[in-house]
C-alpha cells in the first residue's frame, strides 16, 4: 500500500536531494558576492543587464541576486534570525529606511563611511543622509527613496472651481463639497491599519502641526499640537465624515484600488501608484493629480520618507568586493538604469534634471520638490519599539477605542521608558 | 516469565527508538535554548546578555499587553475551538453513508484546510473588505468588519472555523469508520433509536479521537500568528492581538530575545495547563 | 424526506467550503481592472493571462516540484516513524505510556515563531543550509506528536483479539504490526498522511526562514514572493492558490477510499 510508493518516493528523494547543491565551480578566483533584496515588481532582465555590466567592469567578482519577500516584516524577520546566529551566506542587503540605526548598533552593518566622503553627501537627498548617519558615520548608502504625497481628482476639482488644498481644513472642506454633490464618492482615503504605515500617515499630521515624536533624544509627544493632530485624524471620520470607517483595515493597496475605481476625491499614497492610476483600462487615468500633503496653518507640509538602502553585512567574507557593488548599484548610471525600468525614485538629485528620465517619468519634476522636504522616522535604534507603542496607541485613537490625549500620555510614558532602558 | 517480560519491553524499545532519537535530535536544543533565553535579558540593541533569572517572569506578569493578548487568545481558542468541533462532528456525520460522488464532496470540504494560510488569509481580508469585498456585496451593507474593535476578532475566528473545521471532518469520519456496523445492527434489532445509537454506540466510541481531536486544534488554537496576523496585523486597537503576535513582535521586531522567549514558554505553560484540564475534563465525562 | 434534507444540507455543506475558493477562481478569470470592483460579480470576458503570468515570470514549478520532495518525504518519514511508535504504544507493553504520549505532545506546543532561530542555528551547524533535507526533518519532527498520537489511537481501536490471535499463529511483533496492524489501520494511516501531507505543503515560517534560493524554495514562499514592494497582484496570486490546491484535492480524493471505505472490504471484526 503506502510501502512500495514509498520506496520509490525515497529514491526520489535520495536523488534529488543529491542534486540539490549544485557541483562546485571549477577553481578559479572569482568572488562571489550575494545580494539579498526584495523582489523587483517587473521584467528582472533590466536588472541582470545591469548585473552583467558589473559582472563585465569588474573580472573576478560574480553576483547571485537573492529575493527575499517584499513585506518588510518578512525580510526584517529573516535578517533577525540570520544576524543573530552570525551568518555569512549574505554580503549585500537592502535595508529599509527605518532599521539602519537598529541594525548599525546591532553591529550587524559594515561601516561604510569611506564610501560617501563629505563631498558627496549633498548629491544625495538629505533625508536619507539623515537616516542612514548613526552615531556619526555612515551605515548604508541610500538606493532609492519614497515619500508619502496627495492625489487628487484633478477632474473633479476642476469641475467644482478647486484647486489643490494647501491646508488640511480646505481639504475637509473640498472633500465634502464634492461628496455632497456626487454619488457613491468617498472624500478622503489613507492607510490607518495597525501596521507601519499608519505611522507614515500619523507622522505628516503630527509634523505638518509642528509637533514631533523626539526632539534631541527627548520625548515630546503628550503636547497639545500633538493632541491636535490625532483628533483630526479621528475628526476625518467621525465629525467630518469624509474617510469611511474602515480606514482603520486599510493599508497601500486597498486605499489605493479604492481611489483607483473612482470612488474617492483625494487619497495620501506613495508614488508607485501613478503608474497604477495611468494604466490602460484604468478608471482614472489622466484625470489624477499630484500634490505636497496639506498642512495645518502656520506650519509646512512634510511627508514621511521611505526608501531603501545599501548595506553590507558585516561577518560578509568579500567587504571589499561587496563594496564595489555598492558603489555601482548607487551610482548616477544604476539608478537611472532602475528608475526607467521599474520605476524606482533615485536618491541623487542631480537625476531629476535629466530630460531623458523626465519625460519617461513626467512625475519626476514635482517629485524632486516633495522628496527635498520629506523627512525620516525617528532615527534611533529603537525606532522599531517606538513604533509598535504608537502604532496600539494611534490605532486606538482612530478606531475610537481611547481618546487621543489618554493615547499620546500613555505612549509618552512607554516611549520614556524605552529609551531609559537604552542607556 | 521475566526474560518474556523484559524482550517484550526491549521490542517495544525498538518500535519507539526512531521516534525518540528524531524528536530529540531536533527538539532537545531548541527547548533548552528557548528556556535559557527566558531566563537572560538579552536584547542586541540593548547591549551584552545578561542572566536575570526570572526577571522577565516578573515583568511578564505585570505586563498589560500580555494580558490583553492573553485574553484574545484565550477567547478565540474556546470559541473557534468549539465551533470546529460542532461543525466538524456534523460534516462528518453528514458524509458518512457512501452516496454517488461522495469522493468529491470530500476533496472540496477539505479545501478550507489544504489552500496555504498565505492565501487563504488574504483572501479572507478581500472577503472581509469593507469598500470592495464580496461579503459586504451580497449583504448589501457597509460593515467594517476588520475595521472594528469588537467585530475584528469574531471575523478572525470566523476564518479560522471555516479554514479548521475539515481537520475535524477528517479525523472524525476516519474514526466513525472503525466504528464495527454489527453494533449498530444489534442496537436496531433491539429497536434503539436513532438519537440512542448516537448517544450510546458512537459518541463513546469516538470520544477519545475527540480528546485527540480537541487537543491538537486547542494547540493550534492558541499559537495562531499568521493568519490574523495577516488579516488585522493585531489591529485595531490590539484587539486582535493573540499571544503568539505578542512574540513575534518581540523577537522579530524589537529583538528583545529573553523577554520574546520568556513569552514563549508562557504560551507553552497555558497550552499544557489548557492539555490536562481537558484531559481531566474528559476522563470525567467519558462512560 | 430524509433524503432531500440530508441532500440540502450536503449542498449547503459543498458551498461552505466551496464558496470562498471559488470567488478566487472568478477573481484569476477577471481583467485587471476589474479585480476589485463589484458589480461585476462575474468576470466581463475571462482572461488566462493570470495563469501564463505565474508559470512564464516566477519559479512556481520548481517551487511546486519542492513541495512534492519536501511533503512526500515528510509524509513518508512521519508515517513510518509514527507508525511503529503508535504500534508500541497501543499493544506492547511500554512503561509509562502516559509520559511518553505527554512528552511527545509537549513537542508540538513550542510556538514555531519562539523555535525557527535555534532550528535555524542546528541546521546550519549539521550544513543543511537552504537544502530540502532541513524542511524535511522539520517538519517530520512537528508531524510526529499528531501522527503517534493518531495511530496510537487507531491501533488501539483495532480489538486486541486480532493482536493476540496472530501472535497466537506465530507472528513475532513486528510480522503482526506490518502484516496485521498496519492493513486494518489504514483510516487511520490515511487520514494521519493526508493531514501531514497538507501540513508540510502549506508551512511557511520555517520554509521562508531555513531556504535561500529558488532551488529549495516551496510553495508558499514562492506565492509570498509574487507582490512587489507596494503592488499586490491579486490576480496572480489567485491563479497561484487554484492551482497549488488542485493537487491536494487529487489527493484527498485518492485517499478517500482508504479512509472511508477501509475497513469494509473483507477485515474480519470481531
Amino acid at each position: 500500500m503506502i510501502f512500495p510508493f514509498g520506496r520509490i518516493l525515497l529514491l526520489c528523494c535520495a536523488l534529488l536531494i543529491a542534486c540539490d547543491k549544485p557541483a562546485p565551480d571549477s577553481p578559479s578566483p572569482t568572488v562571489s558576492v550575494v545580494f539579498k533584496h526584495s523582489k523587483l515588481f517587473g521584467d528582472s532582465s533590466a536588472f541582470d543587464r545591469l548585473i552583467s555590466e558589473f559582472e563585465l567592469g569588474n573580472p573576478g567578482i560574480r553576483v547571485e541576486r537573492q529575493t527575499l519577500p517584499s513585506s518588510s516584516d518578512a525580510q526584517h524577520l529573516f535578517y533577525a534570525i540570520n544576524f543573530q546566529a552570525k551568518s555569512s551566506a549574505f554580503d549585500v542587503l537592502a535595508v529599509d529606511i527605518i532599521w539602519v540605526a537598529e541594525f548599525a548598533r546591532s553591529g550587524w552593518l559594515r561601516d561604510l563611511n569611506h564610501l560617501l566622503p563629505s563631498g558627496e553627501l549633498t548629491a544625495f537627498f538629505s533625508g536619507p543622509i539623515r537616516a542612514v548617519t548613526y552615531e556619526g558615520k555612515i551605515f548604508a548608502i541610500p538606493w532609492f527613496i519614497d515619500a508619502g504625497l496627495l492625489y487628487y481628482r484633478k477632474d473633479l476639482l476642476q469641475q467644482y472651481g478647486f484647486s489643490p488644498p494647501e491646508t488640511w481644513d480646505q481639504l475637509v472642506h473640498i472633500a465634502r463639497t464634492i461628496v455632497g454633490k456626487e454619488t457613491e464618492l468617498y472624500g478622503f482615503v489613507w492607510q490607518g491599519k495597525q501596521y507601519e504605515g499608519l505611522i507614515c500617515n500619523a507622522l505628516e499630521y503630527i509634523w505638518s502641526n509642528g509637533g514631533d515624536v523626539l526632539h534631541e533624544r527627548r520625548v515630546v509627544l503628550d503636547s497639545a499640537s500633538n493632541r491636535q493632530a490625532l483628533e483630526f485624524m479621528r475628526d476625518l471620520v467621525v465629525s467630518h465624515r469624509v474617510t469611511p470607517d474602515f480606514v482603520t483595515t486599510d493599508t497601500e493597496e486597498t486605499s489605493r484600488r479604492v481611489f483607483g475605481s473612482g470612488r474617492a476625491v483625494f487619497l495620501r499614497n506613495w508614488p508607485y501608484a501613478w503608474n497604477l492610476f495611468q494604466q490602460e483600462g484604468s478608471m482614472v487615468k489622466n484625470k489624477v493629480g499630484v500634490a505636497l500633503l496639506p498642512h495645518f496653518p502656520g506650519h509646512r507640509s512634510v511627508s514621511t520618507l521611505g526608501g531603501w538602502q545599501l548595506g553590507i553585512n558585516r561577518n560578509s567574507l568579500h567587504p571589499e568586493a561587496a563594496e564595489k557593488l555598492v558603489k555601482f548599484l548607487t551610482s548616477p548610471r544604476a539608478q537611472r538604469a532602475l528608475s526607467l525600468a521599474y520605476g524606482f525614485h533615485p536618491t541623487r538629485k542631480s537625476l531629476y534634471r535629466e530630460t531623458e528620465l523626465l519625460q519617461a517619468q513626467p512625475l519626476l519634476g514635482q517629485l524632486h520638490d516633495i522628496f527635498e522636504q520629506a523627512r525620516p522616522r525617528p532615527v534611533t535604534p529603537f525606532y522599531i519599539m517606538i513604533s509598535q507603542v504608537l502604532q496600539s496607541e494611534f490605532s486606538a485613537v482612530i478606531a475610537g477605542v481611547k481618546p487621543a490625549d489618554m493615547a499620546l500620555q500613555s505612549a509618552q510614558t512607554r516611549v520614556e521608558k524605552i529609551l531609559a532602558h537604552g542607556d | 516469565m521475566a526474560t518474556d517480560r523484559r524482550n517484550r519491553e526491549e521490542r517495544a524499545t525498538l518500535f519507539l527508538a526512531p521516534a525518540g532519537i528524531t524528536l530529540s535530535a531536533v527538539m532537545l536544543f531548541p527547548a533548552v535554548y528557548i528556556l535559557w533565553l527566558s531566563l537572560e535579558r538579552r536584547s542586541l540593541i540593548f547591549g551584552t546578555p545578561q542572566f536575570i533569572g526570572f526577571d522577565n517572569y516578573l515583568r511578564l506578569a505585570h505586563d498589560p499587553q500580555f494580558w490583553n493578548a492573553l485574553v484574545n487568545t484565550v477567547y478565540f481558542t474556546v470559541v473557534s475551538v468549539q465551533g470546529e468541533l460542532v461543525l466538524g462532528l456534523l460534516m462528518a456525520l453528514l458524509l458518512r453513508r457512501p452516496f454517488r460522488g461522495r469522493g468529491l464532496l470530500y476533496a472540496i470540504i477539505l479545501i478550507p484546510w489544504a489552500i496555504p494560510t498565505v492565501v487563504s488569509a488574504r483572501m479572507w481580508e478581500w472577503l472581509y473588505n469593507a469598500d470592495f469585498g464580496v461579503l459586504n456585496y451580497l449583504f448589501q451593507a457597509r460593515i467594517n468588519w476588520l475595521g472594528n474593535p469588537v467585530w475584528a476578532l469574531h471575523a478572525a475566528i470566523a476564518m479560522d472555523v471555516w479554514k479548521s473545521t475539515p481537520f475535524v471532518a477528517l479525523l472524525l469520519l476516519a474514526g466513525l469508520q472503525s466504528i464495527p456496523r454489527e453494533l449498530y445492527h444489534a442496537a436496531a434489532v433491539d429497536g434503539a433509536s436513532r438519537w440512542t445509537m448516537f448517544r450510546r454506540i458512537t459518541w463513546p466510541a469516538l470520544l477519545p479521537l475527540i480528546l485527540v481531536v480537541l487537543i491538537f486544534r486547542t494547540i493550534d488554537a492558541f499559537r495562531v500568528f499568521d493568519s490574523i496576523y495577516v488579516l488585522t496585523g493585531g489591529g485595531p486597537g490590539s484587539s486582535t492581538e493573540t499571544v503568539s503576535i505578542y512574540a513575534y513582535k518581540l523577537l522579530f521586531q524589537t529583538l528583545e530575545f529573553g523577554y520574546g522567549s520568556a513569552v514563549a514558554v508562557a504560551i507553552l505553560m497555558s497550552v499544557a495547563l489548557a492539555t490536562v484540564v481537558y484531559a481531566w475534563l474528559l476522563r470525567r465525562v467519558s462512560p | 424526506m430524509r433524503s432531500a434534507a440530508r441532500g440540502l444540507a450536503l449542498v449547503l455543506v459543498a458551498l461552505y467550503s466551496l464558496a470562498p475558493f471559488l470567488w478566487q477562481i472568478v477573481t484569476s478569470l477577471k481583467p485587471a481592472h476589474e479585480l476589485t470592483s463589484l458589480p461585476p460579480l462575474l468576470p466581463s470576458r475571462i482572461e488566462f493571462a493570470s495563469y501564463l503570468a505565474i508559470f512564464s515570470d516566477s519559479p512556481l514549478l520548481r517551487a511546486v516540484v519542492n513541495s512534492l520532495i519536501v511533503a512526500g518525504g515528510t509524509t513518508l518519514l512521519a508515517l513510518v516513524i509514527g507508525a511503529l511508535a503508535g504500534f508500541a504504544l497501543a499493544r506492547l507493553r511500554v512503561r509509562r505510556r502516559a509520559a511518553i504520549l505527554a512528552g511527545v505532545l509537549v513537542v508540538s506546543m513550542f510556538p514555531p515563531i519562539a523555535t525557527v532561530s535555534p532550528l535555524f542555528l542546528l541546521l546550519n551547524a549539521l550544513g543543511l543550509h537552504d537544502t530540502l533535507l532541513a524542511l524535511i526533518l522539520t517538519y517530520t519532527t512537528f508531524s510526529l506528536p499528531l501522527a503517534i498520537w493518531l495511530l496510537t489511537n487507531f491501533f488501539r481501536s483495532i480489538p486486541e483479539e486480532l493482536y493476540i490471535a496472530s501472535r497466537v499463529d506465530g507472528c513475532t511483533p513486528f510480522q503482526s504490526f506490518y502484516r496485521v496492524m498496519l492493513p486494518l489501520a489504514s483510516p487511520g494511516l490515511a487520514a494521519a498522511a493526508l493531514l501531514v501531507f497538507i501540513f508540510s505543503w502549506n508551512e511557511f515560517l520555517y520554509a521562508l526562514s531555513f531556504t535561500a534560493t529558488t532551488a529549495s524554495r516551496t510553495v508558499p514562499v514562492a506565492i509570498a514572493l509574487f507582490p512587489g514592494l507596494h503592488e499586490v497582484p491579486w490576480g496572480d496570486i489567485a491563479a497561484a492558490s487554484v492551482v497549488v490546491t488542485l493537487p491536494l484535492l487529487v489527493l484527498a480524493m485518492v485517499f478517500h477510499r482508504r479512509i472511508v471505505d477501509g475497513l469494509t472490504a473483507g477485515a474480519v471484526k470481531g
